[in-house]
């Protein structure tokens, strides 16, 4: 069952800017979704628009069962959409406070959710003299006061150090378990890869791909240690396809399903090729990111 | 509603810019007061201008504390307006709040209405403080105490609270339109300090005063013909309003519905970037 369907979903701005062009994207129920991107490739947007902050240009989109914006999918769902936004002269308890009531939520919850995000020791102090860690842990907090069936996060570890990434993190996951499904944006490669069950990979507002961490880790293909290595190189470019198969490393890479490996290894084995190693390559999701945005590496 | 409001009356009661208003306007008040003390009781000779005791008596203080509901009061609500509605811009709150359920028209109405009540509470220090000025006066001098009707007191707080809340409204509607505190107070008071008033002259010199008719359509005239009506003998002979009490109400009602309203247009219609 899903929870986020969206179908077509465009936002144009004013100034003829397409931030979103059709998106096509499916959140299930319980799982944690990780949206990725680039910096402006219309992740915010696209957020926006589900939480009915922007009313997209065309297509449509469902949200906890309602149309973005609807007070009663509003119910369900906690959010925490770029820089958490607060009073900055009132205590962070008070500004749960506040969030509370605009939610019709009982002020006991604030404490609880406090407690959730290890903030009730500092809870008494102004919003404005938080640290950046503090600001946002203050913003999953009142992202979770209505115990919210879909929590929306829009880059959680944004301006963190290291230790409050780490934390971040962990809070995420404890936070996804269960029923409950969390959709997360991030251009943090490492912590979608860890936190997340499914992605969507989204580049010049146009959704990429989306599916499961392991399938866009897994379809890159096998590698191949073989000695002599000239003859495994042509008897695999036969097997293949010259595109298929290249050097690395005193190595041969072969772009094909690693589940063939038993086949590859019986072909090699009978012209008498000593295979010492033959192992699917684990591409990292970066990897898979930079390929699919057409991003570069390290720029 | 009520939730909205309830949320709205917790972020504004201690807001600082809410409780240095307050100070200002009774610090102000008082002063008035204390200034008019002074030149009463040492009037330079020759003097036209001096201030009578009798005006700083309790029984005329409703017809003195006007003087601080316009133009200091008016600014001081056009500053309040901007900050409350411009901040939730720049600070992002707005979206925090329209994330959590109550549509947006309601969210816009709870503000108003929690507007409305602080421009209340204003209206009532400066009441307030005018008295017990005025007690003070009446005491010192030895003179009786004795106030208004309560009609002419509950009219006058209504007339203050109007001016106040159509200055604020201005304020609002200039922070929702700008999103931006600081330039929608910079603009507002630009305007009701020296636009209007440049804008009325220009058009009351027009052809002998042909269209006075559209300068007597403005906030800062009706704001202060409607505070001018509140007058007594004790104040000495002033000239007759241009525009009567019951059109300034009016006039100042419809502004503050309209600018209420268009600023509700404004934040149903448009995306919170």
């Amino acid at each position: 069952m899903t929870v986020v369907e969206t179908s077509g979903l465009t936002k144009r701005y004013g100034n003829g800017v397409l931030a979103v062009d059709s998106v096509e994207m499916s959140v299930r129920r319980g799982e944690v979704y990780g949206f990725l991107g680039p910096n402006g490739a219309g992740k915010t947007t696209t957020l926006r628009m589900l939480v009915g902050l922007i009313r997209p240009t065309s297509g449509t989109a469902t949200v906890a069962g309602h149309t973005p914006g609807d007070p009663a999918g509003l119910a369900k769902i906690g959010s925490l959409v770029e820089a958490p936004g607060f009073y900055p002269y009132l205590s962070g308890r008070e500004n749960l406070k506040v969030v509370a009531d605009f939610a019709s939520i009982n002020h006991r919850r604030v404490d609880e959710v406090l407690d959730i995000v290890e903030l009730t020791s500092r809870a008494g102090r102004k919003f404005g003299t938080y640290s950046t860690g503090m600001k946002q842990r203050l913003g999953v907090a009142a992202a979770l006061l209505k115990d919210p069936e879909l929590l929306i996060l829009d880059e959680p570890t944004s301006g963190l150090d290291p230790q409050g990434m780490a934390e971040m993190r962990k809070l995420i996951k404890d936070i996804g378990q269960g029923n409950r499904t969390v959709l997360l944006s991030s251009h943090l490669l490492p912590e979608v890869e860890q936190i997340c069950d499914r992605v969507g990979v989204i580049r010049g507002g146009k959704l990429v791909t989306q599916s499961t961490v392991q399938e866009l880790l897994g379809k890159e293909g096998v590698l191949v240690t073989a000695q002599p290595v000239d003859r495994a190189f042509e008897l695999l470019t036969t097997m293949f396809g010259v595109a298929a198969v290249s050097r690395q490393n005193g190595s041969i890479r072969l772009q094909t399903d690693p589940a063939g490996s038993l086949e590859i290894n019986s072909r090699l084995m009978a012209a008498g090729i000593g295979v010492s190693e033959l192992r699917p390559i684990e591409r990292s999701l970066e990897e898979a990111f930079f390929q699919l945005t057409g991003e570069k590496q390290g720029s | 509603m009520i939730a909205t409001i309830k949320a709205e009356w917790r972020k504004n009661r201690f807001r600082p810019a809410f409780l240095v208003s307050s100070g200002i306007i009774a610090a102000i008040t008082a002063l008035i007061y204390g200034v008019n003390w002074y030149l009463a009781l040492h009037p330079t000779a020759g003097d036209r201008q001096a201030v009578s005791l009798l005006t700083l008596y309790p029984d005329q203080v409703v017809n003195n504390v006007m003087g601080a509901g316009f133009p200091l009061g008016a600014a001081m609500a056009i500053v309040l307006g901007a900050l409350i509605a411009g901040s939730e811009y720049s600070w992002g709150t707005m979206k925090t709040t329209l994330t959590q359920g109550p549509g947006r028209l309601t969210t816009w109405f709870g503000r108003v209405v929690v507007f409305a009540a602080r421009m209340g509470i204003l209206t009532g220090i400066l009441f307030i403080v005018g008295a017990a000025s005025s007690v003070v006066v009446a005491s010192f001098e030895g003179h009786a105490i004795a106030w208004p009707a309560v009609i002419d007191i509950a009219k006058g707080i209504g007339a203050i609270w109007l001016v106040l809340a159509v200055n604020g409204a201005i304020g609002l509607a200039l922070g929702t339109l700008i999103r931006h505190s600081a330039a929608a107070l910079g603009v507002g008071l630009i305007y009701v300090l020296a636009v209007e008033i440049i804008a009325v002259r220009f058009i009351d010199s027009i052809n002998s005063g042909a269209y006075k008719w559209i300068g007597n359509l403005f906030v800062g005239q009706n704001a202060t013909a409607l505070l001018q009506s509140f007058t007594s003998p004790a104040f000495g002979r002033s000239l007759a309003p241009s525009i009567g009490a019951e059109q300034a109400v009016l006039v100042l009602a419809a502004y503050f519905v309209g600018l209420v309203i268009v600023a509700a247009a404004l934040i149903r219609q448009r995306d919170v970037t």
